[in-house]
């Protein structure tokens, strides 16, 4: 199955993966007129790549997710907690805007929701 | 059409932007950004732009999602207002669109216990809500309301207008 690709648009992310880094990046703000059929191939895809492999890096730098959209990382994440509980070595970098507490907010949110290792940083 | 005291009706109630008429996804991308640039101008901080342009696109996708599942989207039921203005030292976002008389009825009361609920319980409910299991064909997670509520400052207000018909013109405004 191919990876994920999609260019960043006015209310969809940037999504991209680095085969060598095992790092799927997610980019930008995400309000899809439907959230459920954006995200469905790449969390299919996901599904699939973390059967196979044995380490995943989500690195996310997402300012803003509307509801929708929130309930679909949070289906990302599962997968990704899944997979930890089987061994896969898989890890979290949430990018999040320094000026705009509220994006702090979020990662720290979704934080609470997994047991493997999150990391918060500020986009420089 | 002289639309001078339209304009001076909407200047008297603080309005900034406002929407009639169908619309579409990308209305709404655009809409956000005019509001976007607005709110620039105003010296608040990116936390107050956000928590302003979040609570429209949920109330803009709301209704929206509620127009594709009840078949509203075409015809005299597809117009739908979409308004933000000052209100106090924050703003109020406000949606109105045709719904069908027994929605109005429910949507009020789940408003109304959204605004008795407290931070925390809000934020309860709203992770229980994403932990729930969405139908194959939803629209959106049932969590539009819950994040409006989170975002909110003061309670969110309901006007229900009754209507000849099987519809009655629903508005929900909500406040930052």
């Amino acid at each position: 199955m191919d990876h994920p690709s999609r260019p960043q648009t006015q209310s969809t992310p940037m999504i991209s993966f680095d085969e060598t880094a095992h790092t799927l990046c997610i980019v930008g703000e995400s309000f899809p007129e439907n959230s459920f059929t954006f995200y469905a191939p790449v969390l299919d895809w996901l599904k699939q790549y973390l059967k196979n492999s044995q380490a995943l890096v989500l690195d996310l730098a997402i300012t803003y997710m509307n509801s929708s959209s929130t309930k679909c990382m949070l289906d990302l994440l599962d997968l990704m907690e899944d997979a930890n509980a089987r061994g896969v070595k898989v890890s979290i970098i949430w990018r999040f805007d320094r000026e705009n507490p509220r994006s702090i907010e979020l990662a720290e949110e979704f934080s609470e929701e997994v047991t493997f290792p999150f990391e918060i940083v500020a986009i420089s | 059409m002289d639309l001078y005291s339209l304009r001076e009706q909407f200047d008297a109630s603080g309005m900034m932007i406002c929407f009639n008429g169908p619309f579409s996804h990308s209305i709404i991308e655009e809409l956000g950004t005019a509001l976007r640039n607005h709110l620039a101008d105003e010296n608040i901080g990116k936390a107050a732009v956000l928590d302003v342009f979040a609570t429209y696109i949920e109330l803009a996708q709301n209704v929206r999602n509620y127009q594709t599942l009840r078949s509203l989207g075409q015809g005299e039921t597809a117009a739908s207002i979409i308004t933000i203005s000052r209100w106090n030292s924050g703003y109020a976002v406000s949606s109105g669109n045709m719904v069908i008389k027994e929605d109005a009825a429910s949507l009020c009361e789940r408003i109304a216990e959204l605004n008795a609920l407290a931070p925390d319980e809000l934020k309860r409910r709203y992770k229980e809500q994403m932990r729930r299991e969405v139908p194959p064909d939803a629209l959106g997670a049932g969590l539009g309301l819950l994040e409006i509520a989170r975002r909110s400052s003061s309670p969110m207000t309901c006007a229900v207008r009754e209507l000849d018909g099987p519809f009655t013109f629903f508005s929900l405004t909500a406040y930052i």
